[in-house]
């Protein structure tokens, strides 16, 4: 790898950390509230009348991918924000 | 709480596989060379079936399966795997490997009995906790076809004493040099063949390296054997002695630096559980048993499965992919607890669940996987509640106390750092330094949640100018620095402050990781050199 490969890199993942944000495809969720029942934020919140999750402020979600790896359904997802 | 600097334990496929060959000073590959030229041979046959537990990056399944053998490789990690799999592909023998991601725990469940002509096995052994290990020689026997062999190439420990004392001489700057280098360590076994007759081997030792610590051992089956679990369980209780004492003393001045203090993996009782107490799992980190039994000890009667998180904390562990599905998996089946109770509920720590696939454990043990509170303290009222969590015991906090202990245990880690370099350039201000970085951490950790920034870089960045306006602010009113000297101080004291601030994102678990942070502040650290070089230049003086 080249320094300039590895600096490229670098930035990558500041930007990734940086910059994150949530993708959630309602359409896909389940219901069953892992998201909910692992968020150590408290980010994500059943909303009780469409079973379906929502989620709150995506500035606060540390990234830990907790939500990611226990939904079966894979709606989650964690993507790098434009801009 | 991330406790443990986690970029530091990262290992990848190839510095993994850098760090085995340093650690085996390279004579792994010609054993590997061995077992593929003498044990694999097809004669012609093209269904001689081969089992390799744990293939890594996939070095020897590549060389059985070029001797034309139908090679079953498993491995807990995905990443080894997909390593292996390109490597295979660019082989061209990726047809007739069969990759699979499982661990040593699910053999049975996922292949027939007298399936495999030969099992092999490098380097995996020594990476397991003892019962798990033998529960998976007792699967190895039974997945045998009768005549079949089983390879395992491992580090072992010398039997003789003098020769203890050669291995160890030569293996202990080795683990200190690979593991600063790779992230990479293993601990050799004791007594394997031992092992391998209480599990129905007859073994021979076929080839030994490096003065006995790398060996080949051939074994076959001999008698089936079934598994005899324990019938008593130690019970923990909450004790303060003088043992534990001085363990939360080493917790405080090192907790970042391996080896961590480390609880033997198995089953355990608090209180007097019965047939329907609740099974808690956690992670083999020793504060975080000992913290766990303290709140627990006189409150709840419940089984305790200690599963091998490497000796690091859940949470890190989890997010650094040393605890995963596989050792819960493996902490289920092999500890006992399937024949102590009659229900299958599992409650597990809240904060793994960053790394520990809960649907994965589900579908392998058939156990319903219930995710516990953050804090351990709230585990009592969790279960009285029928494993409902209320929002404060879901969600994590950074209160003042745990940001007063990690502010100590980052300090003592930068004391160590800053000693030598201290010592050699500013002795005469060593107490000065010392006093300005101890109370720029503290006055961090305290004002952790009201300094402005989103992560630690922004925070740190606040926390130098903080820094740099309360120097100049000094040296106006008070001191008579010189502006050379000024300027060096700034420099310094800047660059420490944001150091101190961008490292303790790792800490607080109220952050992003901080893998990235790493490399930003080394570039910062460079450009404050050169601002430093080139000041001294103009200045000709400095600090």
């Amino acid at each position: 790898m080249s320094l300039k490969e590895m600096v490229a890199q670098e930035i990558r993942t500041v930007r990734e950390l940086r910059y994150l944000n949530i993708e959630f495809d309602p359409e896909r969720c389940s219901g069953t509230w892992q998201c909910y029942e692992v968020c150590p934020i408290g980010l994500w919140m059943p909303n009780y009348g469409t079973r379906v999750v929502e989620y709150g402020d995506a500035q606060q979600c540390i990234a830990c991918g907790a939500c990611v790896l226990q939904c079966q359904p894979q709606a989650i997802k964690l993507v790098v924000a434009k801009g | 709480m991330a406790t443990v600097i986690m970029k530091w334990l990262e290992t990848t496929p190839g510095a993994y596989d850098r760090g085995i060959r340093l650690l085996t000073l390279g004579r792994l590959y010609p054993l590997k060379q061995r077992i593929a030229t003498e044990y694999i041979q097809t004669n012609g046959r093209s269904d001689v079936r081969v089992l390799e537990i744990g293939c890594g990056t996939g070095t020897l399944a590549l060389m059985m399966a070029e001797k034309g053998a139908q090679v079953t490789a498993i491995d807990a990690s995905p990443a080894m795997l997909t390593e292996a799999r390109g490597k295979a592909a660019e082989a061209g023998v990726l047809e007739s490997i069969n990759f699979q991601h499982l661990n040593v725990t699910e053999l049975g469940q996922h292949f027939e009995p007298a399936s495999f002509d030969v099992i092999v096995s490098t380097l995996v052994f020594s990476e397991l906790p003892t019962e798990v290990s033998q529960y998976a020689l007792l699967a190895c026997s039974q997945l045998l076809k009768p005549g079949g062999r089983l390879l395992i190439a491992d580090e072992m420990v010398p039997s003789a004493t003098w020769k203890q004392l050669i291995y160890w001489a030569v293996r202990l700057p080795l683990v200190v040099l690979t593991w600063l280098l790779t992230r990479t360590s293993t601990a050799p076994l004791r007594d394997f063949s031992n092992a391998l007759a209480q599990a129905g081997f007859v073994s021979r030792q076929v080839e030994s390296l490096l003065g006995g610590s790398l060996q080949l051992i051939e074994a076959r089956p001999e008698e089936a054997v079934e598994m005899v679990p324990p019938t008593a369980y130690p019970r923990l209780r909450h004790r303060i002695t003088l043992k534990t004492l001085a363990l939360d003393l080493l917790s405080l001045v090192n907790r970042v630096i391996p080896p961590y203090p480390k609880i033997r993996t198995g089953l355990y009782r608090v209180g007097n559980p019965d047939r329907d107490a609740p099974v808690l799992l956690t992670g083999n980190y020793e504060l975080t048993v000992r913290r766990l039994v303290k709140t627990l000890d006189g409150q709840v009667d419940c089984w305790l499965v200690v599963a091998n998180s490497q000796g690091i904390n859940v949470w890190c562990a989890a997010g650094g992919g040393h605890f995963t599905a596989s050792d819960v998996i493996s902490g289920l089946k092999t500890s006992g607890i399937l024949e102590m109770v009659d229900h299958r509920a599992l409650i597990l720590p809240q904060l793994c669940a960053n790394g520990v696939d809960g649907w994965h454990v589900r579908q392998e043990t058939g156990w319903g996987v219930h995710w516990g509170p953050v804090r351990a303290r709230d585990i009592p009222a969790y279960l009285q509640n029928g494993r409902k969590k209320n929002q404060p015991m879901r969600q994590a906090n950074f209160p003042l106390r745990d940001r007063l202990e990690m502010t100590t245990v980052m300090l003592f880690l930068y004391a160590f750092l800053l000693l030598i370099p201290v010592l050699i350039f500013w002795r005469p201000y060593i107490f000065l330094i010392y006093g300005l970085m101890i109370s720029i951490s503290y006055f961090y950790g305290i004002f952790l949640p009201w300094i402005p920034g989103r992560d630690g870089l922004g925070k740190g960045a606040v926390l130098a100018l903080l820094t740099l306006v309360g120097l100049w602010a000094w040296s106006l009113g008070w001191g008579q620095l010189e502006p050379a000297s000024l300027f060096g101080w700034s420099l310094g004291l800047g660059f420490l402050a944001f150091f101190v601030g961008a490292e303790f994102q790792g800490m607080s678990p109220l952050m992003r990781g901080e893998q990235a942070n790493w490399s930003v502040e080394g570039l910062v650290g460079g450009a404050t050199l050169l601002v430093y070089a080139a000041g001294r230049l103009l200045f000709g003086g400095g600090l």
